[in-house]
C-alpha cells in the first residue's frame, strides 16, 4: 500500500488530533480536580474512586474525545506514514502546556519548557527512526 | 518540593507501564491477524477479529488501569508537569519492542529515547 507525503487536508485533521488530545488531557484534569482531596488510603476506596470517576460527566466527555481521536487518527494513518503523523501529534506537548497554563493557572518555569521541548525532539526523532520493512 | 512527589511519580510510571503492556498486547494480537486496513469495513472487521481474541481483553484491562491510575495521579499533580512525565511509555515501548517483540531498535532510535529521558529529568526537577 502506497501512502502519499503529507497533504494540507491531512494536516488540518493533524491539527484537529492535537486540539482532541488537548481537549480530552484537559477533561480528565476537569473530573480528576472533583477529587482533588480523595486519598486511596486502603483497596475499597479504590472502587469508591472508580465509582466518583464513572459518574462523573467530564469523565465522558474526555471518552467522547478519544472516541473522536481513535476515529481521527486511524484515517490520517491510512494516508500518511506513521513517522510524518507522530511527530506533528507530539505537538500536543506544546498545547497540553499551554493549556494547563491558561486554563489551569499552572505555573510554567523556563526548565519545565526546555524539558518538554527535549521530549518533543527526542519523540521526533524516535518516530522517524521506523525500520525499512513496510509495517 | 511537592510532598507527594514519590508518590506522583511512582504512579506515573505505574500507569505508563500499564501502558506498555497494553500495547505489547495489542500489538501480540494484531500482529497475528496481519491485514490490510484500507477502508472503514475493513477497520470494523479488524476491531472484531481482534476483540475475539484474549490476548486484547488483557489489553483492555491493562489500558482501564493506566486510565484510573492517570485520574488518580491528576488528582494530586499538575497537568503540565504529569503530562510531559508520562512521555516515559515511550522509552518502557522501545525497550519492550525490542526485548519481547523483538523488533529492531536503531541508534536513531536510541539517541531519540535517549533525549526523551533527558526531557523527563528536566521536567521532574520541577516537581
Amino acid at each position: 500500500m502506497t501512502k502519499k507525503g503529507l497533504t494540507f487536508s491531512v494536516f488540518i485533521f493533524l491539527l484537529l488530533n492535537n486540539l482532541l488530545e488537548t481537549a480530552a488531557q484537559m477533561f480528565f484534569k476537569k473530573a480528576a480536580i472533583s477529587q482533588e482531596h480523595f486519598n486511596i488510603s486502603q483497596g475499597a476506596d479504590i472502587l469508591v474512586f472508580v465509582g466518583h470517576m464513572i459518574t462523573c460527566p467530564f469523565l465522558w466527555f474526555a471518552f467522547l474525545a478519544v472516541f473522536f481521536i481513535f476515529t481521527n487518527w486511524s484515517a490520517i494513518l491510512s494516508k500518511i506514514d506513521l513517522s510524518i503523523a507522530v511527530p506533528i501529534a507530539s505537538l500536543s506537548y506544546v498545547l497540553v502546556t499551554l493549556a494547563a497554563l491558561v486554563f489551569f493557572h499552572e505555573q510554567i518555569s523556563t526548565l519545565r519548557w526546555i524539558g518538554i521541548l527535549v521530549i518533543l525532539a527526542g519523540v521526533s526523532l524516535v518516530s522517524t527512526s521506523s525500520s525499512k520493512r513496510e509495517a | 518540593m511537592h510532598e507527594n512527589y514519590l508518590l506522583i511519580i511512582s504512579l506515573i510510571i505505574s500507569a505508563s507501564v500499564c501502558d506498555t503492556v497494553n500495547q505489547l498486547c495489542l500489538k501480540t494480537s494484531i500482529n497475528t491477524i496481519n491485514m490490510d486496513v484500507s477502508n472503514f469495513k475493513k477497520a470494523l472487521i479488524l476491531i472484531w477479529k481482534i476483540a475475539r481474541m484474549p490476548l486484547a481483553w488483557v489489553a483492555l484491562i491493562f489500558s482501564s488501569l493506566s486510565l484510573f491510575l492517570w485520574l488518580y495521579v491528576l488528582t494530586k499533580s499538575q497537568l503540565s508537569f504529569a503530562y510531559a512525565l508520562d512521555s516515559i511509555h515511550f522509552v518502557f515501548i522501545a525497550f519492550a519492542s525490542s526485548l519481547i517483540l523483538k523488533e529492531k531498535v536503531g541508534l536513531k532510535r536510541w539517541v531519540g529515547t535517549l533525549l526523551i529521558i533527558l526531557g523527563i529529568v528536566l521536567v521532574s526537577l520541577t516537581g
